[in-house]
């Protein structure tokens, strides 16, 4: 269904017209360039397509798209992804969110969706701040960071996303910079052509309220994984890599695929979805349903 | 009408449940009607629990108020069982475990069996027991040892001849043993009925109406219906257990999406986890169907036992306004076909179903002639799969009845984002840059009239939003909903016996309710209402809708469903005030 060798021009219009939300500057523009671009190489017909989004600033991502979509709630994003696609294993499902939204109020489903390897594309805009509701510290926040609700600095850890979802089972793990989007769309790309659950994690800078982690701080920290010959098959090398940035006090930022490995994903696994599309199996028969009755008599 | 009530009684871990599964085996096959409760506690081993299976050579709609014979398997059986015993009841005992010198003698008939030695002897298995018990039971009731043997064969036919063997010859030492004999003769009709629970028929309905997907996290007494759909996964459906009722919904609800049929299911304290998905349902105008089993409240409450307190939360829940229907199916046969029915409701109106079960109806099991299978149809409602005037979409067209069309993720053409913030008829949000602007204040007022607008589109088409109306000129009415419509039909007719003639108004669907129509139903007529709970929700919702007062009413909150005998007594007690 995926044309991996298309060429580099898009072959549709992937746009809506909807304008997003974002300040001038945001860094979620650069994500909606690399998704968008991700989509276009990879020729995927935008009705196949269905972006999934939660609550915050990210939460805008799928508007701005002519495909399917699905704004939900504050941290749900990702059970209605996993719904869409399990119900439909054809489209292509991508969950786009913010760090708030993944690594706070929704995080538990980051851990079993990833556990479950069910074949999403999870990309998180994490820009270490509460953005919508104007400028409370996040999960991502780090230590000793002023927001409105951290005054005096904040005094709890940030939290690892890329470790928890490497220790969570996912399948495809990277990270990416939103001053960087042809690099992140190549890891969109990846993600969606990986058959298995992917994060990607983006480093999305916040330009109204986060002064801290600006372009520019990220620009001078973050390199690739691919430029120091980083094994992305092993899991222990993608763990130690995980902890680089908090180790070096936040120095050496990596930034690209820190593990994938090919694993069944849920449908693969699945005794109903194995036949194939959920949407697709028949509905059952008065004769069909008459034979289960006869279990009870 | 001959009944007989069989309870079983023992701990936790002694196969009280199994002991009573088999006896309702052996009655619907022999032709007899049966209604069988169990109470139980959160634990796995020891305690209390029983299982009562009352029979009877006629339908029957509640599981009766007294013991006619009593299986006590240990001590604090007796202890726990002796105020429920019927006066003549019989008692089987093991002597060598249990002393009954605080029973009166004259009043029952003890039966001392050496169940265990006998159960030793037979096959050196000392859970067999219970089958040597059940062995004069069955003689008791006056069933032939035979139909009990049948029904062995079947159940343990799988582990092999000597199994099958040794079950029967321990029944057969029961069933001969001295001072056993027939005192009941119960004549079945010789059909072979289905015999299920309230979650079981739920479930054989959402599957017949085409349900592929049930999401759901354990709760009792909801997690029935999670085991039904995984152990029919071979028959093309999708159980999902998730991390939690959040993951639950909004699982279900992205399914729905995608356009297949989606069912969760759960009891008061995960529906609360679900609240906020529900509104998104509403909102973003996707069909769904929720099972709420009620239990004790509130918070954990009593976990394994009964109650009818969440409709007015249900009802309710969610903040803002949206159109939803909340059911409660009065009886078991009925739970089949208001789920089969649930997912044309929501799929033709796109809203939130919600069915209310309660744990008395989810775990109760009936014997059944039949369901209604014949009459499941499946409607959609209004999915449309071609753009037909090649503009953008209107996923969210304002229309006369407000119901819009609706497209399905795959469907070219027909792309739209379906948005938790207030949008207009393409889906697009009005909330943030257009925020107060004039047009966005109509998109606004417009989307919210078009989806209320839905409520009275389905009071107009369907004819489900009254109460029935039972024995039309009786002097006083019962007034019911959801299970305890069952009891109180019984109490209906020991009511008639004792020369008073009451009716009974029982409610299935309670939300939208057709307020003219109920008002005239109800109005003029001496009305009590009967519910397990403590405030009388179902009068506060009757009030609201029509301004009728109901003054008098028999409630109870012991976690305990109603028998009929019970409501009886209290109903008569009010009209000789």
């Amino acid at each position: 269904m995926v044309d991996t060798n298309a060429a580099v021009k898009p072959k549709q219009i992937l746009t809506s017209g909807v304008k997003p939300i974002w300040c001038p500057g945001c860094g979620d523009f650069g994500v909606q360039a690399g998704i968008n671009k991700a989509l276009s190489d990879l020729g995927i017909p935008k009705e196949n397509a269905v972006i999934v989004s939660g609550i915050g600033c990210s939460s805008s991502m799928p508007h701005p798209f002519a495909t399917y979509g699905v704004h939900s709630l504050h941290g749900r994003l990702l059970p209605v992804a996993a719904g869409v696609k399990l119900a439909n294993d054809d489209l292509t499902v991508i969950g786009a969110g913010g760090d708030g939204d993944g690594y706070g109020i929704g995080v538990g489903h980051l851990v079993h969706n990833a556990r479950r390897n069910v074949d999403l594309t999870y990309i998180v805009m994490n820009n270490e701040i509460y953005g919508l509701t104007t400028g409370q510290a996040s999960p991502t926040s780090l230590f000793g960071m002023k927001t409105k609700s951290t005054p005096f600095g904040s005094i709890e850890n940030p939290e690892n996303p890329v470790g928890l979802a490497l220790a969570s089972g996912a399948t495809y793990v990277a990270r990416a910079f939103s001053g960087d989007p042809m690099h992140m769309a190549e890891m969109i790309k990846g993600a969606i052509l990986h058959k298995g659950f992917s994060l990607i994690d983006v480093f999305s800078p916040c330009v109204t309220f986060n002064n801290l982690n600006t372009f520019d701080w990220f620009r001078k920290r973050v390199y690739k994984l691919d430029s120091v010959g980083h094994d992305a098959t092993s899991i222990s090398a993608a763990l130690e890599r995980s902890l680089e940035a908090e180790k070096t006090n936040w120095e050496k930022v990596p930034i690209g695929l820190f593990y994938k490995v090919e694993k069944p994903h849920y449908a693969q696994l699945d005794m109903t979805l194995k036949k194939g599309s959920l949407l697709k199996q028949p509905m059952p028969t008065k004769d069909q349903v008459g034979e289960i009755l006869e279990e009870y008599k | 009408m001959t009944s007989v009530a069989l309870r079983i009684a023992g701990a936790h871990g002694d196969g009280v449940e199994s002991s009573g599964a088999l006896v309702i085996k052996v009655a619907a096959r022999n032709g007899l009607h049966v209604v069988a409760y169990r109470g139980y506690g959160s634990i796995i081993r020891g305690g209390h629990c029983w299982y009562q299976v009352r029979m009877g050579d006629s339908e029957m709609n509640s599981y009766g108020d007294g013991i006619d014979i009593l299986i006590a398997l240990n001590q604090e059986s007796i202890e726990n069982q002796k105020s429920h015993l019927n006066d003549k009841a019989v008692v089987i005992y093991d002597p060598s475990k249990i002393k009954v010198d605080t029973l009166d003698a004259s009043k029952y008939r003890l039966t001392p069996i050496p169940l265990l030695d006998i159960a030793i002897t037979a096959s050196g298995d000392p859970i067999m027991r219970n089958t040597v018990a059940l062995g004069a039971a069955i003689r008791f009731l006056g069933i032939d040892i035979s139909a009990f043997a049948e029904v062995l064969k079947g159940q343990f036919g799988r582990k092999g001849e000597s199994v099958v063997n040794q079950n029967v010859k321990a029944a057969t030492e029961g069933y001969n043993y001295q001072g056993v004999q027939t005192i009941y003769s119960l004549r079945g009709d010789g059909k072979h009925r289905y015999s299920l629970d309230g979650n079981t028929a739920l479930s054989i309905g959402a599957y017949a109406a085409g349900c592929k997907f049930y999401s759901a996290y354990p709760m009792t007494p909801a997690s029935s219906i999670l085991h039904w759909f995984a152990a029919h996964e071979d028959k093309g459906v999708m159980p999902k257990q998730v991390e939690d009722e959040l993951a639950a919904i909004n699982m279900a609800i992205g399914a729905s999406v995608a356009g297949v049929r989606s069912m969760c299911g759960t009891s008061g304290g995960g529906f609360s986890l679900m609240v906020e998905g529900l509104g998104l349902a509403g909102m973003i105008e996707t069909p769904l169907v929720v099972v709420e089993s009620q239990r004790s409240g509130p918070s954990t409450g009593v976990p394994t036992k009964t109650e009818q307190g969440d409709i007015l939360f249900v009802m309710h829940a969610s903040q803002g306004e949206f159109p939803r229907i909340v059911v409660a199916p009065r009886s078991i046969k009925e739970s089949f076909k208001v789920a089969a029915d649930a997912f044309n409701l929501a799929d033709r109106y796109q809203v939130p179903v919600i069915i209310m079960m309660d744990l008395y109806l989810s775990e109760h099991v009936e014997t059944l002639d039949s369901l209604d299978t014949e009459s499941v149809h499946i409607d959609r409602g209004k999915v449309v799969t071609e753009n037909t005037d090649g503009g953008r979409f209107k996923r969210y067209l304002i229309t006369d009845d407000g119901v819009s069309p609706r497209s399905i993720p795959g469907s070219k053409g027909l792309e739209f984002v379906a948005g938790s913030d207030e949008h207009t008829e393409f889906g697009d949000l009005v909330t943030d840059a257009h925020a107060g602007l004039d047009w966005a204040i109509e998109v606004r007022k417009n989307m919210h009239s078009k989806r209320m607008r839905k409520i009275e589109t389905m009071l107009k088409n369907e004819s489900v939003f009254v109460p029935e109306v039972l024995n039309d000129g009786a002097d006083y009415f019962l007034v019911t909903f959801g299970s305890t419509t069952g009891p109180a039909l019984d109490a209906i007719n020991l009511l008639k016996a004792g020369g008073k003639n009451f009716g009974l108004i029982s409610f299935s669907y309670l939300m939208p309710l057709d307020k003219e129509k109920t008002k005239k139903l109800l109005e003029g007529r001496k009305l009590i209402n009967v519910e397990v709970n403590y405030t009388g929700q179902l009068a506060q919702v009757i009030r609201m809708n029509t301004g009728i007062e109901i003054t008098q009413s028999i409630l109870k909150y012991d976690g305990e469903a109603f028998t009929a005998e019970e409501i009886a007594r209290q109903a008569l007690a009010l009209v000789s005030k």
